[in-house]
């Protein structure tokens, strides 16, 4: 099979995040976007690593993951405390700032 | 037989410093008595930036080389923009460390009875300190990372505590929370772009080491559109750092929604940590295929000037103002990432620094007028400011006018500086643009000045607080830099210019 | 150190003092700031008196390091030209202080500010005049701006913050283009001989016509604007209007004079080429401004918007006997700027009395001021009659000067250009003859004459103007060889006389 079809993978999932960015209005949907966004780029990374046979690009994808996690800690905690506030997660109540 | 390898902890010290203050702060966080916490927080903060300051200072003429395993280069440039940052954090702390600007509970929902009884209590969330010192080290990483892992963990190292802290403001907090999201949201997406750039040229160099990629693209081989797509996603995710348009939708809520000091901190701290990074980057690795960018990067530095200046003029709120005047300014810097010369690196390190000291003063300033519920930053009620407090006006004034670039102020010799860089390598275009979108800005910076002397203030509902020995050392320092540096500019380009090295 | 040193660094301590006096003690504020001017006044007349007239190049010259990474110095030093528009200077802030005493006192800020904000003025004044740094001179001729613009939104009448925005953007603009154009010669200049800003030897550069040609227009467009040319000019009146008196006549007798000092020290010697390409284009722009000016100064009903207008049409004679690159042109034009000085301060000073008294701006509210005011009605008659140039009175020498010295040049500008004597002789002679002779309106019998002090600040202006018009052979003996200089040196010559051949 051949290599390249992985790369077309991963550009199709990171233009899937990167629509999804913009047209979610779910904060936690988008959220899961960017993080398909993150894994797409993940993809990318291992492939090449294959395609120029060094592990260079598995290491990447392992720090990239651990920064995912540590990105889910801070982002569920500002979301969860804008849903104690005012019992929604939709970025389109979010508007205070849209005057 | 493998070597251990050496890890040249002298260089890496000053991050390593802060790093391990913010460690500390955390354990401080779960151990200690929460009555002394706040003393002791700002103590390890202030301490350990002073010690991170005289550990630079002792490495500063040490010669340029790469440390931890290629994985970070200390060159002239990088020590100098440490330092840079670790003067605003320093001074940043100071402002931040005048808490009631923030919540005093940041879990409490707002407007609960838990809310009030934290606050009426006295409580203090003394974990900006540490989430601050975390911050310091990302940026201070982010500036010498020479691999593209280093260049990412950095990024977000430095990222997350401030998406954090921009939520944390005590007044207006649903206003504050929206601010975060937006900030966490916009910035998670845009650090997905730079992840996926740095995909496409580790795929083409195999390498995650900038000097590969660097000879691997002025080499010319391997593949021309998986460079142009590295090139494209990696500036995305730090022209985004930076707030160049289109990128900078965050920028004014953020500005806006922050507590002040900590706005202050980002825009001055950020735009030099991130700036060093695109300086780098754009120097080192791609400055061979310089004519494929270059007119890109135009458009976006003409867009950004313009755009910036323009939009800053409906603005009735002066943080927004602000933010729009530093969209503008990432426009006039990234003028000098354009010239590519040493002329114009040295510009670029004057720029950041005196630009980061005014914003530091500038947004300092803001967090002194106030009324029954606190900070007032609606433009209109700042009318009549100079019969109040001719010192706090006049001095916002000054800020205004540097920010303008009329001369005697320090923001000129940056705008001179750093387009005279930009007309050297004939990008004549930018500069004329560059000159007529400060005339645009120097209207609206005007428009305030005049709204501050001459209008009739409607109300005197606001008040200017007295400043803490700590504020008035903050806004002090960065003001009068602002004054000296405009008066005399030779002090700091003499440095500047000998600090302008790169190395690969 | 150069005496131009010294007397910038008398005004600012003079400023510096001023700041640690009480906002109180307003006449102690006064005192000290006209003892100040008179002091700077007297070192400036000396000054001049040991100027070595002999001698076309820079003198009383200092040059120090300032910022030594772009090669820009602090470097003054004086010629003839910019000796006498220094002078002038020196002599006007007094003159301003003593006759507007009590107008600092109805402002939005203290009477200390006003005079702390006059005397860094006046340094600004002084340096910008002085400065032979290319980066110097923009320095000085954009800080001058601010305390304008606060001399102007806190002490002015009327729309006053408008005018001092409109004032501002203007200038910062033009100022902005200009800025693009100093980087453009700097770094020529960087490739060619090094970075300098140094005058002299920037004219030396080698510069392309296209190239010269874009950068004359980004240093014009600033002069322009602020000498005002037509059609650059809508600012002034305003800002004459809402100005006081003090901050008008200081805006039009020093500031605007930068503008047609900048085409004679800026325009001329770094781009002489283009200089001459664009000559045809600046004489009509400059016959435009005296006709326009002058036309629009008869419809005037504000007596201060008159005397602005004439001012257009004034620095429209200035300018074409700059562009005419005749020596006689030349030595006209800066004789011009010169007398217009104070032929125009007299005019606003008297002016501003007249609207104070009367508590109006309306030229057709005075009438028969002759009869009730002797003094102040012939004083305002003989700056009027210098204005339009009569014999005898200081403009005419001037006026005559650069009209033959167009002539030689460019005949048929110059016969236009006369026209617009006849109209100044409308715009002067109209309003003369109804605010001061005429049927004494019953709203003007009470009017006070000029009292002591008015009569000591207004008589060495009216001396001047009769004395300059009598023997105005002490100024031009220091105009001519700096004059000549600039003439020769870029390559002009004096046209031959036809009737010779």
């Amino acid at each position: 099979m051949n290599i390249a079809n992985y790369l077309y993978l991963s550009a199709l999932l990171f233009t899937i995040g990167s629509i999804g960015v913009v047209l979610r209005r779910n904060s936690i949907v988008v959220f899961m976007c960017i993080e398909l966004m993150l894994n797409a780029a993940n993809l990318a990374f291992v492939t090449f690593s294959r395609i120029n046979g060094n592990l260079d690009g598995q290491v990447v994808a392992f720090f990239t993951m651990v920064v995912a996690a540590c990105e889910v800690v801070v982002g569920l905690a500002i979301i969860v405390t804008i849903f104690r506030s005012r019992r929604s997660a939709s970025v389109d109540d979010a508007s205070l700032l849209n005057r | 037989m493998l070597t251990t390898p050496s890890f040249e902890y002298l260089l890496l010290s000053p991050m390593l410093i802060i790093l391990a203050a913010a460690v500390i702060g955390v354990l401080a966080e779960a151990f200690l008595d929460r009555n002394h916490l706040p003393v002791i927080q700002l103590f390890i903060s202030v301490g350990a930036i002073l010690l991170a300051l005289i550990q630079i200072y002792r490495i500063k003429s040490s010669s340029s080389t790469s440390a931890a395993i290629g994985s970070v280069v200390i060159d002239k440039a990088t020590i100098y923009l440490q330092g840079t940052i670790l003067i605003i954090g320093l001074l940043a702390l100071l402002l931040i460390s005048d808490q009631e600007q923030f919540v005093a509970q940041a879990s409490a929902i707002p407007g609960s009875r838990e809310e009030q009884e934290s606050t009426s209590k006295g409580s203090i969330q003394t974990e900006i300190y540490p989430l601050l010192s975390f911050a310091l080290a990302g940026m201070m990483l982010f500036t010498c990372a020479s691999d593209l892992i280093t260049l990412f963990v950095a990024l977000e190292v430095f990222s997350l505590p401030l998406y954090l802290l921009a939520g944390l403001s005590r007044r207006r907090r649903l206003l504050s929370q929206e601010a975060a999201l937006k900030y966490f949201l916009l910035g998670a997406y845009s650090s997905a772009f730079f992840l996926f750039g740095a995909a496409f040229l580790y795929g083409i160099s195999g390498s995650v080491y900038l000097v590969d990629i660097s000879s691997a693209v002025s080499g010319g081989y391997g593949n021309d559109v998986f460079v142009l797509i590295g090139l494209i996603f990696i500036s995305v995710g730090l022209l985004f750092k930076i707030s160049a348009v289109p990128f900078h939708a965050w920028t004014p809520d953020v500005y806006q929604g922050a507590p002040t000091s900590v706005t202050a901190f980002m825009a001055a701290a950020t735009k030099v940590a991130a700036f060093g990074a695109i300086l780098r980057i754009f120097y080192v690795v791609f400055s061979p295929i310089a004519n494929q960018w270059r007119p890109i990067i135009s458009v976006i530095a003409i867009i950004t000037m313009v755009f910036g200046s323009a939009v800053a003029i409906a603005q009735r709120d002066v943080k927004r103002m602000l933010a729009y005047s530093s969209i503008a300014h990432a426009g006039f810097i990234l003028t000098a990432v354009l010239a590519l010369n040493k002329s114009g690196l040295s510009a670029a390190l004057f720029y950041l620094t005196t630009y980061g000291l005014s914003t530091l003063a500038a947004f300092g300033i803001i967090t002194l007028i106030r009324d029954a519920t606190g900070e007032v930053t609606d433009l209109n009620k700042w009318a009549g400011l100079g019969k109040k407090s001719p010192l706090i006006a006049g001095s916002f004034a000054f800020l205004l006018l540097s920010f303008a670039g009329i001369p005697l102020t320090s923001g000129f010799i940056g705008k001179f500086a750093i387009f005279s860089a930009a007309y050297e390598t004939g990008n004549i275009a930018v500069v004329v643009f560059g000159v007529l979108s400060s005339a645009l800005a120097a209207f609206f910076y005007i428009r305030v000045i005049l709204l501050m002397f001459v209008a009739q203030s409607q109300n005197d509902s606001i008040s200017i607080a007295i400043p803490s020995v700590k504020s008035r050392i903050a806004i002090g320092a960065t003001t009068a830099a602002t004054v000296i540096l405009g008066l005399f500019p030779s002090l700091l380009l003499n440095i500047t210019q000998s600090f302008s090295i790169f190395i690969k | 150190m150069s005496i131009l040193t010294v007397m910038m660094l008398i005004c600012v301590i003079g400023a510096g003092m001023l700041f640690f006096i009480p906002t109180a003690k307003t006449v102690l504020v006064k005192q000290i700031s006209l003892a100040i001017s008179i002091l700077v006044a007297l070192i400036g007349i000396y000054l001049v008196g040991s100027l070595d007239k002999t001698q076309s190049g820079m003198q009383f010259v200092e040059i120090r390091n300032w910022i030594p990474t772009f090669g820009i110095n602090y470097s003054v030093g004086v010629d003839g030209i910019s000796a006498v528009l220094i002078l002038m200077s020196v002599l006007l802030v007094p003159i301003v202080l003593l006759a507007t005493w009590n107008e600092s006192e109805n402002g939005r800020w203290s009477v200390r500010t006003f005079q702390i904000l006059v005397l860094i003025l006046e340094v600004f004044m002084i340096g910008v005049f002085a400065a032979t740094d290319l980066f110097l001179f923009y320095v000085f001729f954009e800080a001058m701006l601010i305390p304008v613009y606060f001399l102007i939104a806190g002490y002015g009448s009327g729309e006053r913050a408008a005018a001092a925005v409109k004032f501002l953007l203007y200038s910062l603009f033009g100022g902005l283009l200009m800025l693009a154009a100093i980087i453009g010669t700097y770094v020529i200049a960087g490739n060619q001989i090094g970075k300098t800003f140094d005058i002299e030897k920037l004219s030396t550069l080698q510069i392309d016509q296209t190239t010269q040609n874009l950068l004359f227009l980004g240093f014009f467009l600033a002069f322009a604007i602020k000498a005002p040319l037509w059609p650059f000019h809508t600012w002034l009146p305003d800002a004459a209007r809402s100005a006081t008196t003090g901050t008008s006549v200081l805006l039009v007798g020093v500031l605007d004079k930068v503008g047609t000092y900048g085409m004679i020290k800026f325009c001329l010697k770094l781009f002489p080429e283009a200089s001459r390409y664009f000559t045809p284009w600046i004489i009509g722009l400059a016959l435009v401004s005296i006709i326009y000016g002058a036309i629009v100064a008869i419809g005037q009903k504000d007596i201060r918007g008159l005397i602005a207008f004439t001012s257009i049409s004034h620095f429209g004679f200035i300018t074409m006997g700059i562009f005419a690159m005749t020596t006689q042109g030349m030595s006209g034009a800066n004789l011009y700027m010169f007398n217009h000085a104070f032929s125009t301060a007299a005019l606003f000073l008297i002016a501003g009395w007249m609207i104070a008294r009367r508590k109006s701006a309306n030229i057709a509210d005075f009438g028969g001021l002759q009869r009730v005011t002797p003094v102040m009605a012939w004083s305002f008659f003989i700056a009027g009659l210098s204005s339009l140039a009569l014999p005898g009175l200081a403009s005419f020498v001037s006026e005559f000067l650069v009209l033959v010295g167009t002539f030689t040049r460019y005949p048929v500008a110059a016969v236009i250009g006369t026209i617009g004597i006849i109209l100044a002789a409308l715009y002067i002679l109209i309003p003369v003859q109804r605010a001061l002779h005429g049927q004494t309106l019953k709203s003007n019998e009470n009017l006070s004459d000029l009292d002591i002090r008015e009569r000591v600040a207004i008589a060495p202006v009216i001396l001047l103007i009769i004395l300059l018009g009598l023997f105005p052979k002490p100024i031009l003996d220091l105009i001519n060889p700096a004059a000549k200089t600039v003439i020769t040196s870029n390559g002009f010559s004096d046209p031959v006389s036809k009737v010779k051949k």
